[in-house]
């Protein structure tokens, strides 16, 4: 049978390069022209541990992970156990394993009828290739083989990973490449799953935290503070490297703290900032992000969610921080919240952040986490040119005696002014302050100027342009979801359709503001509703209540993080409330 | 120099508002010797900014006519980090008290120091929390009866100079509220210094600390003269150690090593490595399979 769409999984320790064989695989798609989304997964150890990734090659687009694997690659089965509900073998799933230490019984889960099992002498063929640590390659030849993956990048991507190394290095992955594919070629390995397509114009491979900073970078970010922390470092690494090319700078902090407080003070001098970090980082930052409220200061913060609470599970992804990112300040303290969804939106969102930030002035958390933080995917082009960049409103030639930085308006943004403009000279402050500046401790000017702040949701949430819907109109169920659980819905409701049923989905990009207007047409749209969500709690659901007009009863998938989820679930779970 | 000093050029610096200082504060000389070292080194209000964080001090900046930014506890080192650092041509003052400056926003300080940015810290130091109304301070003497300790401190005091010299602070003086001629002087040094300025103030708090602490601010300090050397960091820890046995006066220590923004510049001619322009729309390259 022909395909354009595969899934591979591959599992050993640290060392095995599994997740080098992704990114060899992910740049020969892209330069194919295919799409590719890469998932990668660790236990905790800084080298040596468990390490898994996923690897979908598709010549159409691709939303998800998939919902199962067609070929599963295990260097060690010790290993596998250790990602229960990332790595799904489902029947006929083929595998890919060494010939020696082949378990009694494959730890898969009950009745899974396996498809070929390919087991693989890779000690005399790593013998072969005259490099101890070319297992991964050669397994990448054979899949190749195998499947009937595109060969022809293979060798220029092998180059790119390892040319920076010694040439014994790159010679010997060469030859491992060679003698994974002419030894399933000899004992004629072939799946009855054939990978066919259509080559395509060169595209990007991204991660998206990678996205992210450049999507800042590209909304003017000209300051980057941040204390290093999983799965958010890699933001703070591009920009080091990148921002001091455009004039800008990386500081990095002495502590969570200092990072957002520079930030602060980088916007309160004109100068567009952001910071990045995860959920504990966020519980640090989260009194000075109330400073920035009251101040008005335009920012962006990214959390790049893990599990939590405390140190929970850094390496995995979640949506819990959803509560902390709406309500953790103390005091009513506007400002926003945006959700990214995939790689290329972490480049649109960071730019709608900034734009968001410095129209109203306050700061902009971006929720992204760690599982499309990590994640590589294929992306047709970053368009640096696709939305209007917004700076903020500044006065035109203020006076001492005329110039009120708090000035009260209609949409509550008033023009700031920052040092080096003479007139505009004001005291910036997290104490309660009259439309002077001046502080002030009386209730009167404390409900104007709260007011006033708040005005400034209500015209947001109105005018905020971007929400999205997918699927049928007036569907039965009408999925609503937030974030990183984008790309499985999506799929879930093409999945749906195919089979008949009518489902649509609501996923908003501004989460706080909600924009209660259009997601409730939505809901009053839908026969019945479900919630898809990673929180134990089920915090997406609970929000929602509050702001929109979601019924009582619903449908509701959630579960902590730490698991992908896939399409099927999604569907199998609609389906059972339907 | 006298001109700088007549009200009517200083007093340009200085706004409206009325602070809410208790009388006899040590802060309000502190206010005024600023103001006479902004006016001194001809500022401008508008390339000025004054950042402070929580505390009786911190309320300065509302009594400047430059800049101002009254923020968060303990923070006001960073916010004025991310301000020059971004903004290097401004001239930036940060000032704070002893509590919000060594205990709540102590973390900062070795990195300000270490990072070496060309910016002027003013602690008032009057060794207790006044806006909180007496709790004890990290700089309050063993045995002292306050509102926290009601049966004296039972936690040793730091030596603020001794943290700052051991840090390796580029400039460390110290002076006080007491003598307000010398106070606007070592500002003025202060803020001419190429890289991170500490100045040290002792600051009485008449309300918590009373008149005493006021006497002994006055009758009991010794001026370095000429003939100290502030380049010597040995004999430097040896005077802040207490070998005099009273509160020093003057410029302690002085190392004059590049800033932070000398560095940065180094670092951008790396980044760039001779390239003229970079396009924001290039850096997509980077992404190329």
């Amino acid at each position: 049978m022909n395909t354009n769409d595969i899934v591979i999984g591959m599992v050993g320790s640290g060392g095995d390069g599994v997740v080098a064989v992704g990114d060899i695989l992910a740049t020969v798609a892209a330069s194919e022209g295919l799409n590719c989304l890469q998932l990668k997964s660790f236990g905790p150890q800084i080298r040596g541990g468990e390490s898994s990734c996923i690897i979908r090659v598709s010549g159409q687009q691709v939303n998800s992970q998939g919902s199962v694997l067609n070929v599963l690659v295990a260097f060690n089965w010790n290993d596998f156990t250790k990602f229960p509900g990332e790595l799904n073998v489902a029947d006929g799933v083929m595998v890919i394993c060494d010939e020696n230490n082949f378990p009694e019984k494959l730890p898969f889960p009950e009745g899974v009828k396996t498809g070929e099992i390919f087991k693989i002498p890779f000690d005399k063929l790593v013998r072969e290739s005259q490099n101890p640590k070319a297992k991964n390659i050669i397994a990448l030849g054979l899949i190749t083989e195998i499947f009937n993956l595109p060969a022809g990048g293979l060798k220029k991507s092998i180059e790119r990973k390892f040319g920076r190394k010694k040439p014994e290095i790159l010679e010997s992955n060469i030859r491992a490449i060679d003698i994974g594919i002419n030894y399933a070629k000899d004992n004629k390995l072939k799946s009855g799953l054939q990978f066919q397509y259509n080559k395509g114009p060169a595209k990007l491979v991204a991660t998206g935290n990678d996205a992210l900073a450049y999507g800042a970078l590209t909304a003017g970010c000209r300051f980057f503070a941040s204390y290093p922390i999983t799965p958010a470092s890699e933001i703070m690494e591009w920009m080091g490297k990148e921002l001091p090319k455009f004039g800008g700078t990386m500081v990095q902090a002495e502590d969570e703290i200092s990072a957002v407080c520079m930030v602060t003070g980088a916007s309160f001098g004109g100068v567009k900032a952001m910071t990045a970090t995860s959920g504990p980082g966020v519980s640090l930052k989260i009194e000075a992000i109330g400073l920035g409220t009251i101040a008005e200061l335009p920012y962006v913060v990214v959390n790049v969610q893990r599990g939590g609470p405390a140190t929970g599970i850094p390496t995995k992804a979640e949506q819990a921080d959803l509560m902390q990112a709406v309500y953790g300040m103390h005091g009513d303290a506007p400002h926003a919240v945006l959700a990214a969804t995939d790689v290329e939106d972490c480049f649109d969102v960071a730019i709608q952040a900034f734009n968001t930030a410095e129209a109203y002035q306050m700061p902009v958390i971006i929720l992204s986490d760690q599982f499309i933080g990590h994640r590589k995917e294929t992306v047709d082009k970053f368009d640096t040119k696709k939305f209007k960049i917004i700076d903020r409103d500044t006065p035109k030639k203020p006076t001492k005696e005329s110039y009120k930085r708090f000035v009260d308006t209609d949409t509550g943004v008033s023009p700031m002014s920052y040092p080096g403009i003479k007139g505009g000279e004001y005291i910036c402050s997290g104490i309660e302050h009259n439309e002077d500046g001046h502080p002030v401790s009386n209730h009167i000017i404390h409900e104007q100027m709260s007011a006033k702040r708040a005005r400034k949701l209500d015209h947001l949430a109105k005018n905020y342009p971007f929400i999205r819907i997918y699927g049928s109109s007036n569907p039965d169920v009408g999925i609503i979801t937030w974030g990183s659980t984008k790309g499985v819905v999506k799929e879930a409701v093409m999945l749906a359709e195919k089979e008949g049923l009518k489902v649509g989905a609501c996923i908003p990009q501004l989460i706080y503001p909600l924009q209660a207007d259009k997601i409730n047409d939505f809901i009053t749209s839908c026969k019945k509703i479900m919630v898809v969500e990673m929180s134990h709690s089920g915090q997406f659901a609970k929000y929602l209540s509050s702001y929109s007009k979601m019924p009582e009863k619903f449908i509701h998938f959630k579960t902590s993080g730490a698991m992908f989820f896939a399409p099927d679930d999604v569907l199998k779970e609609l389906k059972r409330g339907l | 120099m006298t001109e700088a000093r007549d009200p009517a050029t200083f007093k340009k610096y200085i706004s409206s508002l009325k602070p809410i200082w208790c009388p006899g504060c040590g802060d309000y000389a502190v206010l005024t010797s600023l103001a006479k070292a902004f006016a001194e080194l001809e500022l401008a209000t508008e390339n000025t900014a004054v950042i402070t964080g929580i505390g009786c001090s911190s309320r300065l900046p509302g009594y400047l006519n430059t800049y101002g930014f009254n923020s968060i506890h303990g923070r006001a080192i960073p916010i004025a980090s991310g301000l020059k650092i971004s903004r290097p041509e401004l001239n930036v003052a940060v000032a704070g008290g002893d509590g919000d400056m060594f205990a709540i926003g102590g973390g900062h300080m070795a990195h300000v120091v270490r990072r070496n940015i060309d910016m002027t810290l003013i602690v008032m130091d009057n060794n207790i929390y006044g806006l909180t109304k007496g709790q004890a301070s990290p700089t309050t003497p063993l045995g002292t009866k306050t509102a926290t300790t009601a049966y004296g401190s039972i936690s040793a005091p730091i030596n603020t100079l001794k943290v700052m010299l051991g840090y390796n602070c580029s400039f460390m003086a110290q002076t006080s509220s007491v003598d307000p001629a010398h106070l606007t002087n070592t500002i003025v040094s202060a803020m001419k210094h190429k890289g991170f300025s500490c100045v040290n103030v002792l600051s009485p708090c008449v309300t918590y600390r009373g008149n005493e602490q006021y006497q002994l601010i006055k009758s009991n300090t010794v001026y370095l003269d000429e003939k100290h050397n502030p380049a010597d960091d040995v004999e430097a820890w040896r005077l802040i150690s207490g070998a005099t046995g009273k509160y020093l006066m003057g410029l302690i220590y002085k190392n004059d090593r590049p800033t932070y923004q000398d560095k940065l510049a180094e670092l951008r001619t790396s980044a760039v490595a001779g390239k003229a322009e970079f396009k924001i729309e290039d850096e997509a390259q980077m992404f190329r399979a």
